[in-house]
């Protein structure tokens, strides 16, 4: 299986996971806006992979920087940027990818320059405790449930619609597959904040091949569908339940937004 | 989540580091048995893998696309039978059981869908052990955790 996509992968994953892990909001959305970027990186790696008549799946072999300092997530981090050098080819996707890693390798020893970015993270520390408001016992335990469902299911949707993108020549199933796939990063960096919030910010479990080598995408569709509808009824229940009228009205605006994730769906059916 | 393992200050920190950092969670590459519990009314499946060495379970591991049920009843299960003999893994199901307490319908076809996965690596460890070249062995779930909306009410 390919080296490079999978070396990709995880640095995607790194990157997300250390843009949720920082509180300072400017050095979490600029780290945001680069794993957005090692996202296409990723579906360009793909393509490339499948022109070439490779092939690649989602196998990971990483694991999460826990550390409780900014400095210490963000080293860890430049050291996965520079690891991944080695393995990239000499083409002008190659030179892409080495001039954004560049960039963001400036970046990170920018904000390393300075003292001041070095502030404890909490993103880790397991308190479960939402700093906004005191949820109690029964409430954080679902919003626990919840986050720690949903992250997962964020992540297993966008690897899904991105691996179905690349094999499609149907333009309308890749327009489709491109917007829930926007949707779902969405998705994922919200939960994935919120979990951060409560101090439980994990990885989401790796993807198996039998999840993503959809070889029914009317059942798949149908399937997802019915888990879209679940995950609107998980919403409404966290909204009704949820002592917090922000977060209450959050899980309203994602509950509506799955919502019309189905007639996105249903147009892959057409 | 189980009922009978919560702990009166909310959310069993057991069950939530099975949620967080599942055991034995993957693919295992040197395996002699692989099997497959399907629900194809929901879609989820749970894959097992054996590595038996006379008759112990040397490794296991699992993956699963299902729910939290799921995932913390394939942790906890396949800690509890590794380096074990597979008689003690086929009756350690009815230990679980005891374990995990009353469970609503859902929890128990959770449950199942991880047992079944097992039995059918299990066949398939023995079916290649016969000299049957079967690359893995599959089980239907009679029943699917997925509630069926005419009788969600009832």
């Amino acid at each position: 299986m390919n080296k490079l996509f999978k070396q990709k992968h995880e640095l995607w994953m790194h990157i997300t996971f250390a843009s949720f892990s920082i509180n300072d909001e400017e050095i979490k959305s600029r780290l945001y806006e680069f794993s957005l970027i090692a996202f296409r990186h990723m579906k360009w790696i793909s393509t490339d992979v499948l022109e070439s008549s490779g092939n690649y799946n989602y196998d990971r072999d990483m694991t999460l920087c826990t550390q409780d300092r900014v400095f210490a997530i963000l080293m860890n981090l430049k050291k996965e940027v520079e690891n991944i050098q080695s393995v990239y080819f000499s083409s002008v996707l190659g030179d892409r990818l080495r001039s954004d890693d560049k960039y963001l390798l400036e970046y990170l020893d920018d904000i390393l320059s300075n003292h001041k970015n070095n502030v404890s993270t909490t993103a880790f520390n397991m308190k479960r405790t939402w700093p906004d408001n005191d949820l109690g016992v029964e409430q954080t335990d679902a919003l626990t449930q919840f986050l720690l469902a949903e992250v997962y299911k964020e992540y297993e949707l966008i690897l899904i619609y991105a691996y179905m993108q690349a094999r499609t020549d149907n333009i309308t199933q890749f327009s489709v597959y491109q917007d829930l796939v926007d949707e779902s990063l969405f998705h994922l960096k919200s939960f994935g904040n919120m979990m951060a919030k409560l101090g439980l910010l994990n990885l989401p479990r790796e993807l198996h091949e039998m999840t993503y080598i959809i070889k029914d995408l009317d059942k798949f569709v149908e399937d997802g569908i019915a888990e879209e509808e679940a995950a609107k009824e998980m919403c409404k229940e966290l909204s009704e339940s949820i002592k917090d009228d922000k977060l209450s009205k959050f899980f309203d605006f994602i509950n509506f937004q799955e919502s019309y994730h189905i007639e996105l769906m249903k147009k892959l059916l057409k | 989540m189980f009922e009978n393992v919560n702990m009166p200050e909310g959310m069993n920190p057991e069950v939530l580091q099975h949620l967080m950092s599942p055991n034995n969670y993957g693919k295992l590459e040197k395996h002699t048995g692989v099997g497959v519990a399907m629900d194809e009314k929901s879609g989820e499946y749970v894959i097992f893998y054996l590595n038996v060495e006379d008759n112990i379970i040397k490794e296991t591991k699992f993956a699963t696309n299902g729910c939290q049920d799921t995932l913390v009843i394939g942790s906890m299960y396949t800690e509890m039978i590794i380096n074990n003999d597979l008689g003690y893994a086929s009756k350690a199901i009815e230990k679980m059981q005891d374990k995990l307490g009353v469970m609503s319908p859902q929890q128990v076809i959770c449950s199942e869908i991880v047992f079944n996965s097992f039995k059918a690596a299990v066949v398939n460890d023995e079916n290649r052990k016969n000299g049957i070249n079967e690359e893995m062995h599959s089980i239907q779930m009679e029943e699917s955790c997925e509630i069926d909306e005419d009788n969600k009410n009832e």
